[in-house]
C-alpha cells in the first residue's frame, strides 16, 4: 500500500512537471517550434538579454509585486491588529470583507476594479488617462492584503495577550510594546503573509490583464499576447531563469529555516547579545534601503525629459528588425532623441475598437482599416491632423486620398493596403477543392480550418459566399450569414486573429482566410503554403491608416512619427517584413524585388477590379453584427 | 483603554476594503443595469442571461469533474507527503508550490506543446507507428489543463490538515480494534474533511471562471463563462452584459463557496 502510493505521488510530481520540462528543453531550441528539437543553442538567452524590452517588463512586475506586497505587509499587519481588538461580532463582519477578493474569481475582481477605476477617473474626474501603474498598485494591494490578514490573524489569535500587558507595565508605551514583543511574536505569520502575497502578485494575469492600460504592463500580460502571436522561444530561456531562481530561492529559505530551528532547540534560553541585535537591525535596514533604492531607481530611470508616445498597431504589422529588416521604431528614436515610443499591438479593428470606447487609456497613434476609421469618425473618436507636421503626406499616392472613408482627408494618413483571401497547406488540401470561400465549409477539412476572430472579416467571408453586398444593413442577411457561420462552427479549429502564424506555419491547421501581407510572411516560414483570391465570389480590399484618437495626449509627436513612417525608404523598408503593399509613391524602389514583383502583395489590375471594401455601417447594425457574432463565438 | 486606541488601526483597513472591493461590485450593478448603447437604465442585459446558461452549466460542469478529480489524485498526495520526516516534508511542500509561482499562461503553452496534432506526444506515436490521437480541443483537454493548474491548490490544503491531525487517535482506533482500512475510512479521512473543502473551494473557484486554459487547449464548443465576459470586455464592444455575465459568476461562486463552507461548520477554514 504505500509502496503504490510512493509510485503514485511520484508519477503525480512527473505530471506536475512535465510541462516545465518541454519549456525549459524549448529554451535551448534552435528551431522555434517545441515539438521539434533541431538542435542545442545558448541563442535564446543571448537574445534575451539583448532584448530590453522583455527585461523592462520583468523589471515592472518585480516593481509593482515588491512594492504591492511591502505596503499591504504594513498596512495589513497593523490593520490585523486593530481588527484583533474588534469585539467578535465586527471582528467577523470585517473578515467577511476580508473574504470577498479572496472567493470572489479574479476576473471578477479585475473587472470591478477596471470598472471603478474607468468610471471614476473618466468619468467623474474627467482624466485621459485612468489605468496606470498607481491604479495597477491599488489593485495588487487590493488582492494582497487578505493573504497578509489571514496569515497575521492565527498569529494574534496564539498570543498570550499578557505578554503584552506585562510589557507595558514594565514602562513600555504601546508602541514598544508592539515592536518589543507582539511583533516578534507574530513575525512568522507576517513573513508568510508577505511571501505569499509578492508571489500572488508577480504572477498574476487576470487582474493585471483587466486593470493595466497601455503604457505600464507587467510580464505575465505581455506574456499572454505573445502566446497569441507566434511566440519567440527567448521567452522560454526567460522562463528557464526563473525557475532556477525560484528554485534556489526555495531551497535556500528552506535551508535557513531547517538551521535557525535547530538553533532554536540549541539555544532556547539564551537571549541574543547586543551585538548580534545590531548587526541584525542594521542587515534588515540595508535590505529594505536596497529594496526602495532599487525599486525608486529602476522606476524614475526612464522617467527623464523624453516625450513618450503609445503607438498602438496590429500584432506583425511593423518591421522589428529581424531577419535582417530594419527595425523602425529604432531608427525613429535615432532621428528624434527627445522622443519614445511605445508599442502595443492589437488583434483585430474590434478590438482597438472596444478597448478605445472602455476608455481609461491614452493612445497616440492608431493604425485602424477604413470602415472602423469611418466610423471612429463620425463618433468623434479621432482628431483632425495637422497635416504641417505631415510634410511626407506629399508621397501618399492619388489614389489613396479622397477616400471613401475619410472624402476630406483630415483624419487619416493610409499606412498600408492589402486583400483578403485564402491561406491553405498544399501539402493536405487537394487543389481541385480551392475553388472559393466554400473551401472553408468543406467537411473534408474538419478541425483542420481557421476563421477570422473578429465580427467584420467573419461576416465579410460569409457574405461573398452567399452573394451579399459586405456593406448590407439587412437584418435578414445578416442574420443568414449569422447562421451559415455557426453552420461552420463544427468544422472550425480555432478562432484565430495572429494565432494564425503559429498553427498555419508548424501544420496544425491547413486552411485560414487571412490577410495577403500576413499571409506572405507565413508563406515565407513555411514553403508549403499557397494564397488564394477567390476573385469569382468577390474580396475584401482594405486600407489601413494612421489615425490620432481624441485621447492622445502627445499629437504633435504623433504627427512626427506618422511623418517619418510616410517617407519612401522608410516605408519600402516596413513593407519588407510585414509584406504589405505601400501606398507611398517610391517605396517601391526600396523593396525587396521578389515582394514588389509578388502578384500577392501587387495583384493584377482587372483582379483587383473584382474586389469590394467595407464601409461605414450605422451604429445598430454595427452592434447587430458584433450581437450575432458573440452568439456564433459563444453559443 | 488600550485596547480602544488599537481598534482605530482597523479604520483605514476598512474604508480601503470598502472603497475597493464593495464599491467596485456597486459599479459593476450599475454598469449591468445599463444599455450599452444609450447608457439609460435598462434591464436588456439582464434578460440576455438567459441565453448563457447552457455555458453556465457547462463552466459549472468542467469545474466540478475537475474538482473531483482534483481531490482524488491530489488525497494520496498530500497523505504521503504528511507522512514523511520534516526535511523531507519541507522539501516535497516545496515542489508542489513551485509550480504556482511560475506562469500558469507558459505551463499551460507547454501542454498545447504536448497534446496539438503535431504535438510531441502525435511526433513520438508516430515515431514507434502508432496512429496519431486527437488530443488537444477535447473536453478532456480541458479538464486536464485545470487539473494540472490546480492540483497544487487542492494539494496544500489538505496536506495542511492532514499533518494536523492527532496520532492519539489513530493509535486509540488501533487499539479499539480497527484495522488499517476502518482507521482510514472513520477517523483519518473525517478529520480531513475540513482540508477537501477548502481544496474543492480553491480548485472550482478559478476553474469556473477561466477563460485562458478553454481558449488554449479546448475546441470552438467549449466556450466557458470566462471566455464570454473576457470577449465582451476586449472585443465584444459590450462591457454591460460583461458586467450582467460577471455577476452571475459572482453570485454562483458565492453560492457554492457558501454550500461548502456550511458542510464544513469551520467559518475560518483553512489557511494554508
Amino acid at each position: 500500500m504505500k509502496r503504490a502510493n510512493k509510485i503514485f505521488t511520484t508519477l503525480i510530481f512527473v505530471f506536475l512537471y512535465i510541462p516545465m520540462v518541454v519549456l525549459i528543453v524549448a529554451s535551448f531550441n534552435t528551431g522555434k517550434d517545441m515539438a521539434h528539437f533541431e538542435g542545442f543553442t545558448f541563442q535564446q538567452y543571448a537574445r534575451l538579454f539583448r532584448d530590453d524590452s522583455l527585461l523592462a517588463l520583468l523589471g515592472n512586475s518585480l516593481i509593482v509585486s515588491v512594492l504591492a506586497s511591502s505596503i499591504a505587509t504594513v498596512f495589513g499587519t497593523v490593520a490585523a491588529v486593530g481588527i484583533h481588538g474588534l469585539n467578535p461580532k465586527m471582528r467577523k463582519t470585517v473578515m467577511s470583507l476580508t473574504n470577498i477578493p479572496m472567493t470572489n474569481p479574479d476576473i471578477v475582481t479585475g473587472v470591478s476594479l477596471s470598472l471603478l477605476f474607468v468610471f471614476v477617473g473618466s468619468r467623474m474626474l474627467g482624466q485621459r488617462n485612468s489605468l496606470t501603474f498607481w491604479t495597477l498598485l491599488i489593485a495588487h494591494i487590493t488582492f494582497n492584503l487578505p493573504y497578509v490578514i489571514l496569515n497575521v490573524m492565527p498569529k494574534l489569535h496564539q498570543m498570550d495577550s499578557s505578554l503584552r500587558d506585562a510589557a507595558m507595565d514594565l514602562g513600555c508605551t504601546p508602541v514598544q510594546a508592539f515592536f518589543k514583543v507582539t511583533l516578534p511574536e507574530i513575525m512568522p505569520g507576517v513573513a508568510a503573509g508577505a511571501i505569499m502575497a509578492f508571489t500572488m502578485s508577480l504572477d498574476d494575469f487576470v487582474i493585471s490583464y483587466f486593470v493595466s492600460g497601455l503604457d505600464f504592463v507587467t510580464l505575465p500580460v505581455e506574456i499572454y499576447s505573445y502566446t497569441k502571436k507566434p511566440i519567440q522561444p527567448k521567452v522560454y530561456a526567460m522562463f528557464t531563469l526563473l525557475f532556477g531562481l525560484i528554485f534556489l530561492l526555495m531551497v535556500t529559505m528552506n535551508l535557513m529555516q531547517l538551521r535557525s530551528d535547530k538553533k532554536k532547540v540549541a539555544q532556547q534560553t539564551k537571549v541574543p547579545s547586543r551585538g548580534t541585535v545590531i548587526a541584525r537591525r542594521v542587515i534588515a535596514g540595508f535590505v529594505a534601503v536596497c529594496l526602495v533604492v532599487g525599486c525608486g531607481f529602476l522606476f524614475f530611470q526612464g522617467r527623464n525629459q523624453k516625450v513618450t508616445i503609445n503607438v498602438y498597431n496590429w500584432g506583425q504589422n511593423i518591421a522589428d528588425g529581424s531577419d535582417e529588416t530594419m527595425d523602425i521604431i529604432a531608427a525613429f528614436e535615432e532621428a528624434y532623441p527627445n522622443i519614445e515610443v511605445n508599442y502595443s499591438t492589437y488583434d483585430s479593428n474590434e478590438v482597438l475598437y472596444t478597448k478605445l470606447k472602455n476608455g481609461g487609456i491614452t493612445v497616440d497613434v492608431i493604425i485602424p482599416s477604413d470602415y472602423m476609421i469611418a466610423r471612429m469618425i463620425r463618433e468623434d473618436m479621432l482628431l483632425e491632423l495637422d497635416f504641417d507636421n505631415i510634410p511626407n503626406y506629399s508621397f501618399v499616392e492619388e489614389n489613396f486620398r479622397n477616400t471613401a472613408f475619410d472624402p476630406e482627408n483630415k483624419y487619416s494618413v493610409p499606412y498600408t493596403w492589402g486583400t483578403v483571401g485564402i491561406l491553405y497547406n498544399t501539402k493536405y488540401v487537394d487543389e481541385a477543392d480551392v475553388t472559393g470561400w466554400e473551401l472553408l465549409w468543406n467537411e473534408k477539412y474538419q478541425d483542420k480550418i481557421l476563421m477570422f476572430d473578429n465580427s467584420r472579416d467573419a461576416f465579410g467571408v460569409a457574405q461573398y459566399l452567399l452573394g451579399y453586398d459586405v456593406n448590407t444593413t439587412s437584418e435578414e442577411e445578416l442574420r443568414h450569414c449569422a447562421q451559415l457561420l455557426q453552420e461552420q462552427k463544427p468544422l472550425v479549429q480555432q478562432y484565430v486573429m495572429d494565432q494564425v502564424y503559429s498553427t498555419m506555419i508548424n501544420g496544425e491547421a491547413y486552411i485560414a482566410p487571412y490577410y495577403a501581407g500576413d499571409c506572405m510572411q507565413m508563406m515565407d516560414s513555411n514553403p508549403d503554403l499557397a494564397f488564394y483570391l477567390p476573385e469569382d465570389q468577390g474580396f475584401n480590399m482594405f486600407i489601413d491608416s494612421m489615425c490620432i484618437p481624441s485621447c492622445a495626449q502627445e499629437k504633435e509627436a504623433a504627427e512626427t512619427f506618422i511623418n517619418f513612417l510616410c517617407d519612401p525608404s522608410v516605408s519600402g523598408a516596413n513593407m519588407d517584413y510585414i509584406c504589405y503593399a505601400s501606398p507611398i509613391a517610391g517605396a517601391k524602389e526600396h523593396m525587396d524585388e521578389y515582394l514588389a514583383e509578388s502578384d500577392v502583395i501587387y495583384p493584377d489590375e482587372q483582379i483587383l477590379s473584382q474586389g469590394s471594401s467595407y464601409s461605414y455601417l450605422p451604429e445598430d447594425i454595427s452592434r447587430l453584427v458584433e450581437k450575432l457574432f458573440m452568439e456564433v463565438r459563444n453559443g | 483603554m488600550m485596547k480602544r486606541k488599537s481598534v482605530l488601526l482597523s479604520v483605514p483597513y476598512i474604508l480601503w476594503m470598502l472603497v475597493f472591493t464593495l464599491i467596485p461590485l456597486g459599479v459593476v450593478a450599475y454598469y449591468a443595469m445599463t444599455d450599452p448603447a444609450t447608457g439609460a437604465f435598462s434591464l436588456g442585459n439582464l434578460k440576455e442571461l438567459g441565453l448563457y446558461m447552457p455555458v453556465l452549466g457547462q463552466s459549472i460542469g468542467y469545474s466540478l469533474v475537475s474538482a473531483a478529480i482534483c481531490l482524488l489524485i491530489g488525497y494520496p498526495v498530500a497523505y504521503f507527503i504528511a507522512h514523511q520526516g520534516p526535511v523531507a516534508q519541507k522539501f516535497l511542500y516545496m515542489l508542489v508550490m513551485l509550480p504556482m509561482c511560475m506562469s500558469f499562461l507558459l505551463r499551460t503553452l507547454a501542454w498545447v506543446g504536448l497534446l496539438q496534432d503535431t504535438g510531441i506526444i502525435n511526433n513520438l506515436l508516430a515515431a514507434i507507428g502508432l496512429p496519431r490521437l486527437q488530443l488537444i480541443r477535447t473536453p478532456g483537454a480541458v479538464v486536464l489543463g485545470m487539473v494540472y493548474n490546480y492540483l497544487p491548490y487542492m494539494i496544500l490544503p489538505l496536506y495542511a490538515t492532514i499533518v494536523k491531525i492527532d496520532h492519539r487517535l489513530i493509535e486509540a482506533a488501533e487499539d479499539l480494534g480497527c484495522n488499517g482500512v476502518q482507521t482510514f475510512t472513520k477517523v483519518i479521512l473525517p478529520l480531513s474533511v475540513p482540508g477537501m473543502l477548502s481544496g474543492m473551494t480553491m480548485v472550482f473557484v478559478p476553474a469556473v471562471s477561466t477563460f485562458y486554459i478553454s481558449q488554449k487547449l479546448g475546441g470552438t464548443d467549449t466556450v466557458l463563462i470566462g471566455d464570454v465576459i473576457e470577449r465582451q470586455f476586449k472585443q465584444g464592444n459590450n462591457a454591460n452584459l460583461g458586467a450582467a455575465l460577471s455577476l452571475v459568476l459572482m453570485i454562483l461562486v458565492f453560492v457554492c463557496t457558501g454550500i461548502m463552507n456550511r458542510f464544513g461548520g469551520d467559518e475560518e477554514g483553512v489557511v494554508v
